[in-house]
């Protein structure tokens, strides 16, 4: 059977409820959201005289909830006009609104009891054969099908999205002993496909996959503190970016989810795994305890492991937990030597193999910590999964670790592994010295663009499933490397498609990526058919390398700018005209340049998640890779009859100008930046990549002829010029911009304008990017534009001068 | 040559732009029904003598364009023999048109004009749909373009006037202004207006409903409180607000101005007349403070003293200006828009002129007072003020 998912109820609108709501909308369905009626009419309630009978007064509670998550931040909607997908409602009068939704999602109170009696109620209405989920992420699954019917029990699984669930990738599918195998394949695909998350089929365990490793990890490491002596800061320096983990680490990421949430799911984890031999560690240290009873929980509270205070001048400061005196005090500085070798090493497997091999305490730390969260994860096959890949799968989704645990085993090598393992007089399952003693040395092999796994029942490596679909650079780049340098690789991703990606710092773009992309577009003219532009960073790009620029405007190498300048508009224009489809496949940031290289695009594929804009202003500057240009001709090109054009330029003069960067793929298209009926959006980042091959693989086999050069830029000249100079008088005149501001302005109007021609001219895109070229060069020649940048490049921090 | 007087008139009630009664209905519409109602008034008057229909509008483009002056004199008074055309001084546009009228009436060029102002700030952007200045200008004199709240901004700070004082003053507006229409002050200034409202109900079925529009829909009751919590609009740490300036609005007014002979042999009786009208030019950074200079110079032009002044309709584009002409000119307070100003009553720009004056007219003659001065500030830098002398 097809199953089509158009409608969708979500009962219960708290953090989750409502957030995964806007998730479902995010994606184009159609939304119930239905809450309880409050109890009782509020102050201002009482005081309007609203009536108990009226929505109003019945809605409340799921308005309410909505409207604050629709506020928060990160939005978890991706265009405001989306929430109109969203219905709000009460459980008393609308519960019937379910009969017609696809797929009916409980998030409502985590006690058994109440989720009871909503499933009853559910079931009065819930047409047969509808999807029914639970999104509990500690409550038996199987507990809550007492008294079900068999078309519930059968159409019935746990579905556990984390939260922000719009940003973490992680979707825990676990099915009853009684779920329909279609149901689960489904939900399987679907989560992966259409939600764009990362799907883990679980088994009906405690906490699941996720946290129950992921607050093993926690809890061994809050243990590990009192052990070893290390302060908070410490702990959240070694266990943060360094090692592929988030900004927040340890202790900030336990402030945002709240104290109280962890703790809870460590208590529920004590109780309910008896037979888990690291059960000790869910036992709370004492300083836990007590932060507890203090009601130091975190944001939620407004202190934790860090306290955010005002000093006596009203400057923000944020101060840290003494966790042997339970004070806060001042931020210490974080020291320590193996942090400083490790520190300028980019790639993350090479850095992660110096952390461990750290002499100091924090590779005693490293060690300490992996040597347990191996022997852990091991004892958990077949307890929690009988399948290692899901574990790495549901930590690195779940609590966005770059590398699971498996895989960082790996990384170190099996021995090397299993020795930190017996230094911690921990024992690793059985399973792991019979994989050593039948010569297998590694979790994970790839070979000919196949990932495998080392499966623990057959004993052997068999192919993780579902990677028949995706094109993964990851598994691709070792066997199909085509050409690289120190900042590109150039891989062949089959069908005569090439894939360029950057590997430069925050991915930006500088003469290695410039030569890059001009061998890409060279081989693929010769011997391929198309090339896609994508890569597996944690941003697409930052943007053009500011530090060059920032050297050859303060040493006055005026000319070698100049050259530097025009070759990036070149290879813009290279982009473009290329013989061959080039596809661009931008995900998190795209600034800058990055920004540039999707304006040039025959087509972009998006990521969802796509943080697009032209941001120049920032530094002082104008786009000067073609993106001023790009803008001038998509204004020209979106000019009707008779229309007022001047209204329409100041629209896109203002996106540059105010450095607009999208909060979403969908924004990017209201921005301008991506265009309607070209670019596509992917919610999936996993397949974002095959995507972008198919859509390049189209063009080239319908049979891809370059666009012709013309001359088609229509330009206002003087027509659109003076409310250049009189808008940016005016914005400066209300405080709301720099002098410097001013001037980059009214450089970045007359490049738009075309400067001073007397009437509307249609001229070249080579007309416009010379003077792109030569405001961008005036702009490096100004001492406010050379501060800015010099700010960026050494402090990292846009300066407003 | 003899005079000319003001026979009667009237203005519609002032809708908010965008949101109230008027937010559909054309300025064409609007201006024409208050013609209407003017002819009968004084069934007297045989139509085809009227010798011109002078319309002031601020912004004459899109709805307002193609001459709506001409476009009123056909559609209220249904002779094409009346010709009619369009005035543009901003802000004194209405008023501007009687002064026209009764200087061509005086000169012996006409003996019956009807003359006032119509604007839709609902059906218009503020400043028209294509604003396109001059680059040159641009480049060496923007504030010359300036929009009026960044005026209102350099008034503030070049006149020291605080924000706790413009707030204090807008919060007076309205105070005023909701006393007013409590006790009826404007019910003989205004011709209520009945609109057609055609819409679809929630299934999309077409449905029609009439309502009458005879009330001001600015004021509101206010505290200094709420005002001092909106945001400074023009300037980043500025002091002008949405609360302490003008709204924006939709209205019309019009008066009939006849010549001595004309009055005398229809029998009329004049209620008025434009005794002066001035218009000066001051800096247009500081636009606000044009009336500073406009009335003395239109008082003396009347012969008169400042002290001969019973009341003013200083029309309130922000209270930052309002505040400096005060203080500057040292007019009286308690003669200064009794009955509430464009801060509450609101500002149809090419309108308020006229609407000003007939509000003036109805309060003098309730008081039984001589004389009223109308002023107001213009954009690009200019001030206005008339002195009206009651018969």
């Amino acid at each position: 059977m097809n199953r089509h998912i158009r409608k969708v109820a979500i009962i219960g609108s708290g953090v989750m409820g409502s957030r995964i709501a806007c998730h479902f909308a995010n994606i184009g369905c159609e939304v119930e959201l239905l809450d309880i009626v409050p109890s009782e009419l509020n102050g201002p309630e009482k005081k309007k005289e609203v009536s108990i009978d009226s929505d109003q007064f019945k809605n409340r509670i799921v308005n309410e909830a909505l409207t604050s998550s629709l506020n928060s931040n990160p939005s978890p909607i991706y265009r405001k006009s989306f929430a109109s997908r969203i219905r709000t409602g009460n459980l008393t009068d609308d519960l019937a609104r379910i009969k017609d939704c696809d797929w009916i999602i409980e998030v409502v109170i985590e006690r058994l009891d109440i989720k009871q009696q909503v499933f009853e109620n559910i079931e009065k209405h819930r047409t047969p054969g509808t999807l029914i989920t639970t999104n509990t992420s500690g409550i038996p699954i199987n507990l809550m099908l007492e008294g079900r019917s068999n078309d519930f029990k059968k159409h019935f699984c746990g579905s556990h999205f984390f939260n922000p669930p719009r940003y973490l990738q992680l979707l825990e599918i676990i099915p009853s002993e009684e779920t329909d195998s279609e149901v689960i394949d489904f939900l399987m695909d679907y989560g992966q496909r259409f939600l764009g998350k990362k799907t883990v089929f679980c088994k009906d365990t405690p906490a699941f996959i996720a946290n129950r490793v992921g607050v093993y990890s926690i809890m061994s490491l809050f243990h590990a503190v009192e052990e070893m002596g290390l302060t908070v800061e410490e702990v959240d320096k070694l266990s943060g970016p360094i090692l592929g983990r988030p900004k927040s680490a340890t202790f900030r990421t336990c402030d945002v989810v709240g104290l109280d949430t962890l703790v809870h799911v460590a208590n529920g984890l004590e109780d309910n795994c008896p037979d888990d031999e690291e059960k000790e560690l869910f036992k709370l240290p004492d300083y836990i305890s007590k932060m507890v009873e203090n009601g130091w929980l975190g944001s939620k509270t407004n202190q934790g492991f860090y306290k955010k205070v005002k000093d006596e001048n009203g400057k923000s400061e944020i101060l840290t937990l003494d966790l042997n005196t339970l004070e806060y005090r001042k931020k210490a500085r974080v020291k320590f030597p193996t942090l400083d070798m490790a520190k300028p090493i980019d790639d993350l497997k090479t850095r992660t193999k110096m952390l461990f091999m750290g002499m100091d305490k924090a590779g005693e730390f490293y060690r300490k910590l992996f040597g347990g969260l191996f022997a852990y994860v091991s004892n958990r096959l077949p307890e929690i999964t009988d399948d290692l890949y899901k574990i790495d799968d549901a930590l690195k989704a779940g609590f966005g670790w770059e590398l699971g645990p498996f895989e960082t085993w790996d990384i170190l090598g099996l021995d090397q592994g299993l020795k930190m393992i017996d230094g911690e007089n921990k024992k690793a399952a059985a399973w792991v010295s019979e994989m050593k003693e039948t010569g297998i040395k590694s979790f994970y092999k790839t070979e000919k663009g196949v990932k495998y796994f080392y499966n623990v029942s057959c004993k052997a490596y068999i192919p993780i499933p579902g990677g028949e679909e995706i094109v993964s650079l990851e598994v691709l780049r070792s066997e199909n490397k085509v050409w690289g340098n120190s900042d590109t690789t150039i891989v062949d991703i089959g069908d005569g498609i090439l894939n360029l990606e950057f590997h430069t710092k925050m991915n930006t773009i500088g003469g290695g990526v410039i030569e890059g992309i001009q061998k890409a577009l060279t081989l693929a003219e010769t011997e391929y058919k198309g090339l896609v532009i994508s890569n597996t960073g944690q941003n697409f790009s930052a943007g053009a390398n500011v530090g060059m620029i920032f050297m050859m405007a303060i040493e006055q190498d005026y000319d070698e700018l100049n050259f530097a300048i025009k070759t990036f508009q070149e290879t813009m224009m290279r982009v473009r005209y290329s013989n061959i489809p080039v596809v661009v496949a931008p995900h998190n940031m795209a600034l800058g340049g990055g920004c540039e290289i999707s304006l040039h695009a025959d087509k972009v594929v998006a990521h969802a998640e796509l943080y697009m804009g032209l941001v120049e202003f920032g530094v002082g500057l104008i786009p000067g890779g073609g993106g001023t240009k790009e803008f001038a001709k998509r204004l020209s090109d979106e000019y009707v009859a008779g229309d007022i054009k001047i209204n329409r330029m100041r629209e896109r003069f203002l996106t540059i100008g105010q450095a607009k960067v999208s909060t979403s793929a969908y924004e990017a298209f209201d921005l301008g930046y991506l265009r309607e009926g070209i670019d596509e959006i992917v919610v999936s980042r996993e397949y974002q990549l095959t995507r972008a091959k198919e859509s390049c693989l189209k063009m080239a086999n319908k049979g891809y002829v370059a666009p012709k050069r013309e001359k088609n830029i229509t330009l206002m000249g003087q027509e659109g010029l003076g409310i250049v100079y009189v808008g940016a008088n005016t914005m400066f005149s209300g405080n709301y911009m720099s002098e410097h501001d001013l001037l980059i302005s009214e450089k970045l109007g007359f490049v738009l304008c075309g400067g001073d021609l007397s009437q509307n001219e249609t001229v070249s895109e080579q007309y416009v990017l010379d003077l792109e070229r030569k405001a961008f060069l005036e702009l490096c020649q100004e001492k406010k534009t050379l501060e800015r940048l010099e700010s960026i490049v050494k402090k990292g921090k846009i300066l407003r001068n | 040559m003899g005079r000319a007087y003001i026979v009667t008139g009237y203005r519609t009630a002032v809708g908010k732009a965008g949101k109230g009664g008027f937010r559909f209905y054309r300025p064409d519409d609007l201006a024409a029904n208050v013609v209407k109602h003017i002819m009968s008034k004084v069934p007297q008057l045989d139509k085809e003598r009227i010798d011109d229909v002078i319309v002031g509008n601020a912004t004459p483009e899109a709805e307002q364009g193609l001459n709506i002056g001409r476009m009123i004199s056909l559609m209220g008074l249904d002779t094409v023999k009346v010709p009619g055309m369009t005035v543009n001084r901003y802000c004194s546009s209405g008023l501007e048109t009687i002064a026209i009228a009764t200087a061509k009436i005086e000169a012996g060029m006409a003996n019956c004009i009807i003359a006032g102002g119509v604007e839709s700030m609902s059906v218009m952007a503020m400043g028209g749909w294509r604003i396109v200045p001059n680059p040159a200008v641009g480049k060496k004199n923007p504030n010359w373009y300036w929009g009026m709240g960044l005026t209102a901004e350099a008034v503030a700070k070049d006149f020291k006037v605080s924000r706790e004082d413009q707030d204090a003053f807008a919060l007076q507006s309205h105070e005023k202004a909701i006393a007013a229409i409590k006790s009826g002050r404007f019910e003989d200034d205004i011709v209520p207006i009945d609109v057609k409202h055609i819409f679809l109900d929630e299934n999309e079925k077409r449905q029609e409903k009439i309502y009458t529009v005879d009330t001001d829909e600015g004021p509101r009751s206010s505290n200094l409180e709420g005002l001092s919590r909106l945001r400074p609009v023009f300037a980043n740490g500025g002091s002008v607000t949405a609360g302490n300036s003008s709204q924006t609005s939709d209205g019309a007014a019009f008066c009939l101005v006849m010549s001595e002979d004309m009055v005398n042999e229809l029998g009329l009786e004049p209620i008025a007349r434009l005794a002066s009208y001035s218009v000066v030019g001051v800096e247009p950074k500081i636009m606000g403070v044009g009336p500073i200079d406009a009335i003395p110079k239109a008082i003396a032009a009347a012969g008169l003293k400042q002290n001969d002044i019973s009341l003013v309709e200083l029309n309130e584009a922000f209270a930052s200006q309002s505040l400096a002409v005060i203080r500057e000119t040292g007019l009286n307070p308690d003669i200064i828009n009794v009955n509430g100003g464009a801060i509450a009553l609101g500002h149809p720009l090419g309108c308020t002129g006229a609407k000003l004056t007939v509000q003036i007219m109805n309060e003098l003659k309730k008081r039984d007072e001589k004389y009223g001065v109308v002023t107001m500030c213009i954009g690009t830098g200019q001030g206005a003020a008339g002195v009206i002398e009651m018969l």
